[in-house]
């Protein structure tokens, strides 16, 4: 981990002293802490998806948030956490212990999550005038058009099939791909203000050039929807013959129809395996596939294939087609020749090599080869001017997927060629990316793509680390799943979900679950990002599932290359003085979690405790307690002190107490819009109004405040339910008292602001701010 | 650096302490915190280790109720060893544990403020006879705070106020309020805070001798020793005579001029430290509750001179030990049968209505508690 500092404290906390990272400290200090690479997870998902967040989110039971940071790279998350690739998974630390985090599982599980618990959507960006046109609504399409939407852009997706999705639904069968995800996901894209044309093939003799008439810019995201010949005798000679894209997109689109009795499929990847499951689907009477070298070279994914072989596809390892064998004009069946694996092949698998003599006939009236695809360019005419490759495929920078002509981007299978859904994702935020800069006029120059690691620096100890399952995904029984086209993995449930996640080990010391940074302290946490040295950062250690947070201080330490940082967090839970504790009962009758209990100390002597397991940390009974007997973990009297340090002598002072949900903001510097004009703003942000104490107003004005503001919730949105019901009562005395001590009216004001609603609370400052007393 | 405090510890005659233990056995916060002992205190402070002193806890603990300074056969003053502590330890930077985190401290501070224009007779009902300046004046004390800050303890703090004035006004006394009268002090300096006491006790000397008041009625036994130890004792020229209503009461009682009806009730008396053991006051307040000599009064098992404080002293350290004080006192009150416990000091109401929170205290040994104007205003008969 590389360190930089800003402050000689901090550097007092590399050479190994221990100081308090309390509420206090932080404040009085600034730590800056250099990011840790990112975990290998999020370096191997080719779109980037913050894994490891998202990971972390779920084992704190925040589902929601954790769909948010899928979302941010990756607009297609239930239909990846079915049939993405998952190269995640590949390099999750967890195999060097047991087996991979069920990432992918973990994904599905949160999209789901938002079938049945609707979370707000996203809003886009204010307006722009410019008009994009996309070209297919597959993968690429879709994620180019989403980003562009949110970034307030017009966009048009032109698609020729009858429904959105490109190979997800023509090529992809539903038991895999429910249609009804795939729509929820689409039309999640079509909200944020997409425009979908189906049945419209862009065609003719200026198809490009008309389209570059009326649209600013355009995405070229066709896909490789047709399929690649077998190139062995006889293929053009009989009746039954049938390509794998043609095959599923028949029976995905047009009504299932049963193409013979005994199929062959030739092919080892995820569409060949399709195609023989969707046979088998059909009531075909045997369903062979045809591959060339073993099961461990092939492509599709393993549980596709094991599913395959138990729903009774036999499959022919080391096997190649020689010739097509026929009868009157159709197809009877294929000969193949045994194969044996050889030297490897630029590709890096060893090359089959026949063996002579071997030659053997599979029967079969059908044949559907699934070898590869490539794009269909006849929507173009020949006078396009595009660059087009030796493979058919089109020709864009890989930095910014910018094609010959300027304007004209190219994304997706239509340029790599047959491959992952996740591929084609990233191809799309590229794009989008790029489409964006084009039309703010800057020049896109090609970059050096960067090389991905999958290491991170942090090792992970596999001693230390005890083993766990691997949740396993609840299925219908093969025997069960007859001819049916239902899903047949079923999904996580929420328990499974958080368990599952909690065996991620979080490679580096933080989750990145960002909780610090919208929950935690306002304007203290600040997660650096690796462009951003400077910022303040409170990270979370990796040791501490981040719901340990709510149970008590945590103390430990952070290795770094400088040596260990110990640290200390205070929770959020306040503790109970016994010897102060008058067993008034008070902080029991404030308290709706009931998490406030009296037990008995002996005798009728009864003092409070508080269960941290039920405690939220909202700091009411802190605020209530007539012998001061609560500590709070945080928001303490010294914090208190600490923060009116900061009154000038010269200046009208402001103190603004503020609940951290009503919109308070996190660092005024960051708000332009607020305007202290004259005066010394001093933001005092609490866990919840209810926090707030008489004293802490009284102190305020004591220690030099001109005015105070106290903002809070309204009643009926706290978010712990009873804090600001408390602190509105302790308010009307306040009022009264500073009536009484002949306070100007006008000094001391509460503000009730809706839930989160920080252009309120800063409306309501400025107004406070010119108000004169 | 602590020079000054040496010289102050001598003259309370910490040195002769013969080590006997009889403060201790009196002690009521000794009885019931365990760990608490004013010779632990003394010892520190004759050894002159301070600076364990000055963090102590226990510093604060010290209701400087006078109990120990009653039966020390040495004459030392013990709970002026605890002020000069304190208000060396408060130079220091140390501090007790205040209750409601120091509101009341707060109040107290901004009421030193020389500029500041209270509207704290906003309680005066219209039919209450007051004037601005004349020869009777009633220092109301803190109790409009009070009144709003324990609204949830369900007890009217004000009505010891309102009752006096009635009472006065019957008697046709139109007696000053002051509009601008401050709290007195007495809580800061006990509490080592002599700069504000000193701001606020030359405040209300002023105003006070603005109105021409001859004599100040007090319900307040803190606010009134105050004016009768304090502010002697720190070079203050208090001219007007000082009585607490209680005297005022029994000396109307004697005199003929106000006459009691047969009492309903049976009543119990709190004798509050700052007028029993401070100022010397036992006799009146028993003569006003106890005038008709219908035998329904009765003394607790501790009175007088060893009577048992309420628990608390200057929002300070209001803890465990203090409720344990306090349901004792409870208790002693309960167990002479009265129906209503007679207080002659704000605090006293508090504290002891406080501890009723507790449920167990509650039913045990709950009772109405009422200052002693409030019973005579009750018990008034025809003029």
């Amino acid at each position: 981990m590389s360190v930089k500092s800003t402050s000689n404290k901090f550097q007092e906390v590399l050479s190994g002293e221990k100081v308090s990272l309390s509420f206090t400290n932080r404040l009085k200090e600034q730590y800056s802490v250099g990011y840790v690479e990112p975990s290998p997870c999020k370096e191997a998902c080719p779109a980037g998806v913050n894994v490891k967040s998202y990971v972390s989110l779920i084992a704190a039971g925040k589902f929601h948030d954790a769909l948010k940071v899928v979302r941010e790279r990756n607009p297609l998350p239930g239909i990846c956490g079915r049939i993405c690739t998952h190269p995640c998974e590949s390099y999750c630390s967890r195999s060097e212990i047991d087996e991979p985090v069920a990432i992918c599982w973990l994904k599905r599980f949160v999209a789901d999550y938002e079938l049945t618990h609707p979370a707000e959507k996203p809003k886009p960006a204010s307006k722009r005038k410019e008009k994009i046109a996309v070209i297919g609504a597959g993968p690429a399409g879709l994620t180019a058009a989403h980003d562009l939407a949110l970034q307030g852009f017009m966009v048009t997706i032109f698609e020729e099939l009858s429904e959105p999705g490109g190979m997800l639904i023509a090529g992809i069968p539903s038991y895999r791909m429910p249609r009804d995800i795939l729509k929820v996901e689409i039309d999640y894209i079509r909200d944020l203000g997409v425009n979908i044309k189906t049945n419209t093939r862009i065609e003719g003799k200026d198809a490009l050039k008309s389209l570059l008439k009326y649209f600013n810019s355009v995405f070229i995201a066709v896909g490789a929807h047709t399929g690649k010949k077998l190139n062995v005798p006889g293929e053009d000679d009989y009746e039954g013959f049938l390509d794998a894209v043609t095959f599923l997109r028949g029976i995905n689109l047009d009504k299932p129809k049963k193409p013979g009795n005994k199929i062959i499929v030739i092919g080892g990847g995820n569409s060949a395996i399709d195609a023989a499951r969707t046979a088998i689907r059909l009531e075909c009477e045997e369903v062979h596939i045809v591959y060339r070298r073993t099961r461990k070279e092939m492509p599709a994914n393993d549980a596709e294939i094991e599913e395959a072989e138990n729903e009774g596809v036999q499959i022919h390892y080391l096997a190649s087609p020689v010739k097509i064998v026929g009868k009157n004009g159709k197809v009877t069946g294929m000969e193949c020749l045994k194969m044996e694996l050889g030297e490897p092949d630029e590709s890096g698998r060893r090359r089959p090599v026949p063996i002579k003599g071997s030659e053997f006939i599979v029967e079969a009236d059908v044949i559907i080869p699934a070898i590869s695809q490539e794009p269909d360019l006849t929507f173009l005419p020949a006078d396009h001017g595009l660059d087009i490759s030796r493979w058919n495929t089109f020709m864009s920078d890989e930095s910014t997927m910018a094609t010959n002509i300027p304007g004209v981007f190219a994304g997706g299978d239509a340029v790599t060629g047959p491959n992952t859904v996740i591929d084609a994702i990233a191809q799309g935020h590229v794009a989008a990316d790029s489409i964006e800069r084009f039309l703010n006029g800057e020049i896109l120059e090609s970059q050096e793509p960067t090389k991905r690691k999958f290491e991170t620096e942090i090792k992970v100890d596999p001693i230390t680390r005890k083993k766990s399952k691997r949740a396993g995904m609840p299925m219908t029984e093969p025997s069960n799943r007859g001819s049916s086209f239902d899903e047949v993995e079923h999904g996580f449930d929420e328990a499974t979900a958080i368990t599952e996640a909690q065996r991620c080990l979080r490679c580096g010391p933080c989750d990145e679950c960002f909780t610090c940074v919208t929950e935690c302290d306002k304007g203290v946490a600040i997660l650096s990002s690796p462009d951003n040295y400077d910022d303040l950062i409170f990270r979370l250690p990796s040791e501490f599932p981040t719901q340990d947070l709510q149970k008590g201080n945590l103390q430990g330490s952070i290795k770094s290359s400088n040596g260990n940082i110990s640290f200390q967090m205070n929770s959020v839970v306040p503790q109970v003085k016994e010897n102060l504790c008058r067993g008034c009962g008070d902080c029991v009758t404030v308290c709706e979690y009931d998490a406030c209990e009296l037990v008995s100390l002996g005798g009728e002597v009864f003092v409070s405790q508080i269960n941290p397991d039920l405690c939220r940390g909202c700091g009411t009974c802190v605020a209530l307690c007539p012998s001061s007997s609560i500590m709070p973990g945080r928001f303490t009297q010294d914090w208190l002190s600490h923060k009116l340090e900061n009154v000038h002598t010269d200046k009208e002072n402001i103190v603004i107490f503020s609940c951290n949900w009503n919109g308070s903001v996190a660092n005024p510097a960051e708000h332009p819009e607020l305007k202290p004009g004259d005066s010394n703003l001093i933001f005092i942000n609490t866990m919840c109004a209810g926090r707030i104490e008489m004293s802490f107003i009284f102190n305020a004005l004591e220690k030099g405040a001109d005015r105070v503001l106290i903002t809070g919730c309204k009643i009926e949105d706290c978010h712990f339910e009873f804090g600001a019901k408390q602190f509105a009562k302790t308010y009307k005395k306040v009022e009264q008292l500073a009536h009484m001590l002949g306070i100007e009216s006008g000094t001391i004001k509460y503000e009730q602001i809706p839930e989160g609603n920080t252009a309120k609370f800063i409306e309501i400052v400025n107004k406070f701010v010119k108000e004169t007393r | 650096m602590h020079s000054g405090l040496t010289t102050k510890i001598k003259a309370t005659n910490a040195y002769a302490c013969l080590d006997c233990g009889k403060c201790t056995s009196v002690c009521p916060v000794s009885r019931f915190s365990g760990q608490y002992s004013p010779r632990n205190l003394l010892t520190k402070a004759v050894r002159e280790d301070f600076d364990s002193l000055c963090s102590d806890y226990d510093l604060w603990s010290c209701l400087t109720c006078k109990r120990c300074d009653e039966v020390c056969i040495a004459n030392i003053q013990y709970s002026d060893l605890t002020q000069a502590v304190r208000t060396e330890a408060k130079d220091s930077g140390f501090h007790g544990k205040c209750s409601h985190s120091g509101a009341m401290e707060l109040l107290q501070t901004i009421m030193t403020k020389p500029d500041l224009k209270q509207n704290r007779l906003d309680w005066v009902e219209d039919d209450m006879e007051i004037a601005e300046e004349g020869d009777v004046l009633y220092f109301t004390g803190c109790a409009p705070y009070f009144d709003v800050f324990f609204t949830d303890l369900d007890l009217s703090i004000l009505d010891a106020a309102k009752s006096s004035i009635a009472i006065l006004n019957k008697l046709g006394v139109k007696p000053v309020l002051m509009k601008d009268e401050r709290c007195c002090g007495h809580d800061l300096l006990w509490n080592g805070d002599e700069e504000n006491f000193r701001m606020l006790a030359e405040h209300n000397l002023e105003a006070v001798e603005k109105s021409g008041a001859k004599t100040i009625l007090f319900s307040c036994a803190e606010c009134m020793s105050s004016f009768y130890d304090l502010y002697p004792k720190y070079g203050y020229n208090v001219k007007p005579e000082l009585k607490h209503m209680s005297q005022f009461l029994a000396e109307k009682l004697e005199t003929g001029q106000l006459k009691l009806k047969d009492a309903d009730k049976e009543i119990t008396y709190q004798d509050p430290c700052r007028l029993g053991r401070h100022m010397g006051i036992y006799d009146e307040p028993r003569q006003v509750l106890s005038s008709n000599a219908d035998g329904n009064y009765h003394e607790m098992m501790q009175n007088n001179k060893g009577s048992l404080c309420c628990g608390v002293s200057g929002w300070m350290n209001c803890d465990m030990t203090s409720k344990g004080i306090q349901r004792e006192r409870l208790k002693q009150a309960s167990d002479t049968g009265a129906d209503i416990l007679a207080v002659a000091c704000p605090k006293c109401q508090i504290h002891l209505t406080c501890t009723m929170k507790d449920d167990i205290v509650k039913e045990k040994h709950g009772m109405d508690i009422k200052d002693i104007s409030t019973i005579t205003l009750e018990r008034l008969g025809e003029l």
